[in-house]
């Protein structure tokens, strides 16, 4: 064969480089999870006798967890599914009033957290003190007559904030299919109904299918409103149950890595069947063009809908917002409203303490740090997926993707160890929280830039080039600006990520690297429900400053442009 | 007519382009004297993009030499291969490639700013450019506003901004509409030979080709089929292949009648025993042959013509009225003929007429073992 350009030889090597790099900082991990999940022994990895199943044959012990988990899985995939199907109908194919304005406050759920609500939610309907069951004993009940605790309570929780994941997947299907397949079978002489049943439901079907298989694997391996609600009543789930493990005294490192290892598998097989899905999928329905289907006159119902998707609303972001609101600013959270009850000393605690200061602190900076060093990263690695030939491609896809069928919680627990093991002194410190983060959000800014490089045509980079510009003219001039709104909408996604950050966090912080999640969590479990939800609240005001700030610099680049 | 200079501009020999085992293009070799137009022709597929797109350095090809101005820029032998930018040429894109993030003027100073010159050169070179295709006044629009015709245009005078010496062209029009491709088409012939420069100009439209080229070189399946002037291509067709794209063709199989033909002379019997006149154009005659005749060269009469040879009575099987022309079916030989002409006259179905053709413009084709 002919000898290759050296040019060619250095982009081959720096290729591999990168690929050799992200490899070990997604896989190293997961290597240790794998090893400690195999340690025989008492169940301290000092006293191990070396390799074998063990931890595995015990594993059958806590089948109580598993089914837990799978009850209040299956329970929450269910009615997220059914939520964000029917607002999909309801906003893509149905004349319902100020549809844009709905679509728009449908994203909110996804920004105001599971954890944030399981707090709202457990303080709404709590066993007895909870404000719904308060008004019900007040009105003379007997009783609760809810209770967030049990594990439909939490399936409840979980599927509120998942409903508008489900949402976004379902609707993109729906506008993806070409209405011209409905009006032929419309023509035809079917109904309605029967072009509903015969043509858009199989054609949706593969895409919902997707988002169900999507969603569960997200509720498996969801740790936050499982440790905020059931945690305290002993109702534990796989991830929850692997926390106790690790913070328990004494530990128990090896069965909960092999829990962890479990969850891991099922979550990969999940995962890997949704991604087999949407591959077939984009060769039946989609056919690249965003079809905008013509709304159906549904009459009266339309105000039904209305009320419908603005219930959804109401329970998943105003009045979890309204109840932390309210109990922020009351010395005893209580459900009845009392002018003597009213305090900000919450506030004035929440920013004056020095660990929580501390920690916001840390946040803030982790949440640039993550965002700027990932914008970069999953931006080269985008770049290398889709716009090179480079060997090792797919590896490369597939090991930024991977952390995605990791749940949080079990990934920090295998960077917990195999940074522990080296003779670093970075344990302890926010900068294995940065690997964290890194780490854990790749498969979020890949698919975001992505997305935006895919649209782009190839030919106005070629066009740069045979105008004679430079690599990296090219990319001052041509591919960043372009790409601008891609690397915008990534680095905040990362931003609010890694601010918001639980599952890695809850294992890596150490008394000199604590972050505001963890700290939340803490502040409910050792102070008081009213300084939780001040904190809280103060999270999302930051965040949403954030997002308020970001969007207007994109429009005003926007207007210039 | 302006005298040329013959010297060669553009280079390519034995040019292979493969995509993993698979071949693509080649080998291929062609040249270009210095500031004519050359067109790849072809039907989509057959490699004339990825050909254009390996002078442009933007495919990186397998083997061959690609040279421009004397210059080697990619050698396979010499593991020569020049990025795009330091190719010194300029190349209009299919899709405009117009960056909507920049101003009208931005995009067609782009190539200037990226060589660095004076502000008082671009600005110069930019009005110059911008009034080449009637676009001065939008020069300070943003690029995003425009309609696929003004982008074209801005796409032309980006690439002649710079004073490239090579232009190369990948489709510009096939995204146009019909009236505007043909005015475009005449626009940017003129423009090519004010400005000297050598090009080549890819493309699957017959029309657009011969009313553009000084050669074609028709490809098919990655390789070269013919290639010569535009009416050396549309009246001497090489292959069945060239024949067919080329334009519309019959083509008529027989054996040739070796005791009839004479020098260029070739007389061929068909199956169904009618003996046809034609011209062998110097090429090689066998025993079997096949004969290209146009759909426009045949010739239907109401009265026998005078003369004895290719002269036949036919049956008129199907009409057509395309407007311009009329599209006559006749039943000849056993099989179907196709004649376009002018309407001037009515011819209807199952009418009794005669069918005549001048033995010059029954073209013997070479044969390369693919005669259908």
């Amino acid at each position: 064969m002919i000898a290759r350009t050296s040019a060619r030889r250095k982009g081959m090597v720096s290729g591999i480089a990168i690929v050799a790099v992200v490899g070990i900082f997604v896989l190293y991990p997961i290597f240790f999870l794998l090893q400690a999940a195999l340690k025989q022994g008492d169940g301290t990895v000092e006293g191990s006798t070396g390799y074998g199943l063990g931890n595995f044959e015990r594993l059958p012990s806590y089948a109580s967890i598993v089914w837990n988990t799978l009850e209040v899985s299956v329970v929450a995939t269910i009615i997220a599914i059914v939520v964000g199907f029917l607002i999909a109908y309801i906003l893509t194919r149905t004349n319902v009033p100020f549809r844009r304005g709905l679509e728009q406050l449908m994203a909110v759920p996804y920004y105001v957290t599971p954890l944030l609500g399981a707090f709202a939610w457990s303080l709404l309907g709590a066993p007895h003190s909870g404000f719904v069951n308060q008004f019900w004993q007040a009105l003379g009940g007997e009783g609760s007559i809810v209770n967030v605790t049990s594990a439909m309570g939490i399936a409840w929780v979980m599927a509120l904030f998942e409903g508008s994941v489900a949402f976004v997947m379902i609707s993109a299907v729906m506008q993806s299919i070409d209405p011209s397949l409905e009006e032929a079978s419309q023509v035809i002489g079917a109904s309605r109904f029967s072009t509903m049943m015969r043509v858009t439901l199989p054609l949706v079907a593969p895409g919902v299918l997707g988002a169900v298989v999507y969603v569960f694997a997200e509720m498996l391996g969801s740790f936050s409103a499982a440790l905020v609600l059931g945690t305290p009543d002993r109702f534990y789930v796989l991830t929850t149950a692997i926390f106790l493990m690790v913070t328990q005294y004494p530990p128990r490192i090896p069965l909960a890595a092999a829990m962890g290892v479990v969850l891991f598998a099922v979550m990969f097989l999940m995962t890997y069947f949704y991604r087999k899905m949407i591959a077939g999928r984009s060769y039946v329905t989609v056919s690249g063009k965003a079809f905008r289907p013509r709304p159906v006159d549904v009459g009266g119902l339309r105000w039904v809908y209305f009320g419908l998707v603005g219930a959804y609303i109401f329970l998943a972001v105003v009045l979890p917002l309204l109840t932390l609101a309210y109990v922020s600013v009351q010395q005893l959270a209580t459900a009845l409203p009392a002018w003597s009850n009213f305090t900000l000393e919450h506030y004035r605690v929440a920013l004056s303490q020095n660990a929580i200061r501390f920690a916001i602190r840390n946040s803030l900076e982790l949440g640039v740090m993550t965002a700027t060093i990932g914008v970069a990263l999953t931006g080269t690695i985008s770049w290398l997926l889709h716009r090179t030939n480079l060997p090792g491609r797919g590896a490369l896809e597939y090991i930024s993707m991977f952390p995605q069928a990791v749940p949080r919680l079990v990934f920090a627990f295998g960077i917990m160890w195999a940074w522990l093991v080296l003779p670093v002194p970075i344990y302890g410190t926010i900068w294995l929280l940065l690997i964290a983060y890194v780490t854990v959000f790749l498969p979020l800014g890949v698919r975001t830039i992505s997305s935006v490089l895919l649209q782009l045509d190839k030919t106005l980079d070629e066009c740069g080039q045979v105008c004679g510009a430079n690599w990296s003219q090219r990319l001052r001039t041509i591919n960043v600006p372009l790409l601008r709104p891609g690397i915008m909408a990534a680095w905040m996604l990362l931003f609010i990520g890694a601010v918001r950050e639980l599952g890695a966090s809850i294992l890596l912080v150490g008394p000199n690297s604590q972050v505001l999640t963890p700290a939340i969590v803490d502040a409910w479990n050792y102070s008081s429900s009213e300084l939780t939800a001040a904190m809280a609240l103060i999270q999302t005001v930051v965040v949403g400053a954030v997002i308020a700030i970001f969007t207007v610099l994109t429009r005003r680049r926007e207007l210039k442009g | 007519m302006q005298v040329e200079d013959q010297k060669t501009e553009i280079e390519v020999r034995d040019l292979e382009i493969r995509y993993g085992a698979v071949a693509a293009v080649g080998p291929v070799s062609f040249s270009v004297p210095k500031g004519e137009q050359l067109t790849l022709l072809g039907p989509s597929g057959c490699g004339k993009s990825t050909t254009l797109r390996a002078i442009a350095g933007l495919e990186r090809p397998a083997a061959g030499v690609i040279s421009i101005g004397g210059r080697e820029i990619y050698s396979s032998a010499g593991d020569l291969n020049v990025p795009t930018e330091k190719r010194g040429l300029s190349m209009v894109f299919q899709s405009y490639a117009i960056w909507p993030h920049m101003t009208v003027y931005d995009n067609v100073a782009y190539g200037l700013k990226v060589r660095r010159k004076s502000r008082a050169e671009i600005d110069s070179n930019v009005e110059r450019a911008l009034s080449l295709v009637q676009m001065e006044a939008y020069a300070k629009r943003p690029a995003s506003q425009l309609s696929g015709g003004q982008q074209q245009r801005v796409a032309l005078a980006r690439a002649c901004a710079f004073s490239p010496e090579v232009l190369l062209f990948d489709e510009p029009l096939s995204n146009l509409d019909a009236k505007l491709r043909g005015d475009m088409r005449i626009e940017l012939r003129e423009l090519q030979h004010r400005l000297g420069v050598t090009s080549i100009y890819v493309t699957h439209d017959l029309e657009e080709a011969l009313a553009m080229s000084d050669r074609i070189v028709v490809m098919n399946k990655g390789r070269i089929e013919q290639s010569g002037t535009p009416s050396e291509i549309y009246n001497y067709p090489r292959t069945a292949f060239v024949a067919d794209f080329v334009g519309s063709a019959n083509l008529i199989t027989g054996t040739v009648k070796t005791d009839a033909s004479t020098g260029d002379d070739v007389v061929v019997e068909t199956e169904g025993g009618e003996l046809v006149h034609g011209t062998a154009h110097g090429r090689k005659v066998g025993r079997k042959a096949t004969l290209s005749v146009r759909t426009v060269h045949l010739q239907l009469h109401g009265e026998r013509p005078a003369g004895e040879r290719n002269v036949w009575p036919v049956t008129i099987a199907r009409s057509i009225f395309l407007g311009d022309l009329s599209e006559i079916h006749v039943h000849w030989a056993g099989r179907q003929l196709i004649i376009r002409r002018s309407a001037l006259d009515r011819m209807d179905e199952g009418q009794q007429v005669f069918l005549s053709v001048d033995p010059s413009r029954c073209v013997l084709l070479e044969d390369d073992g693919d005669t259908n």
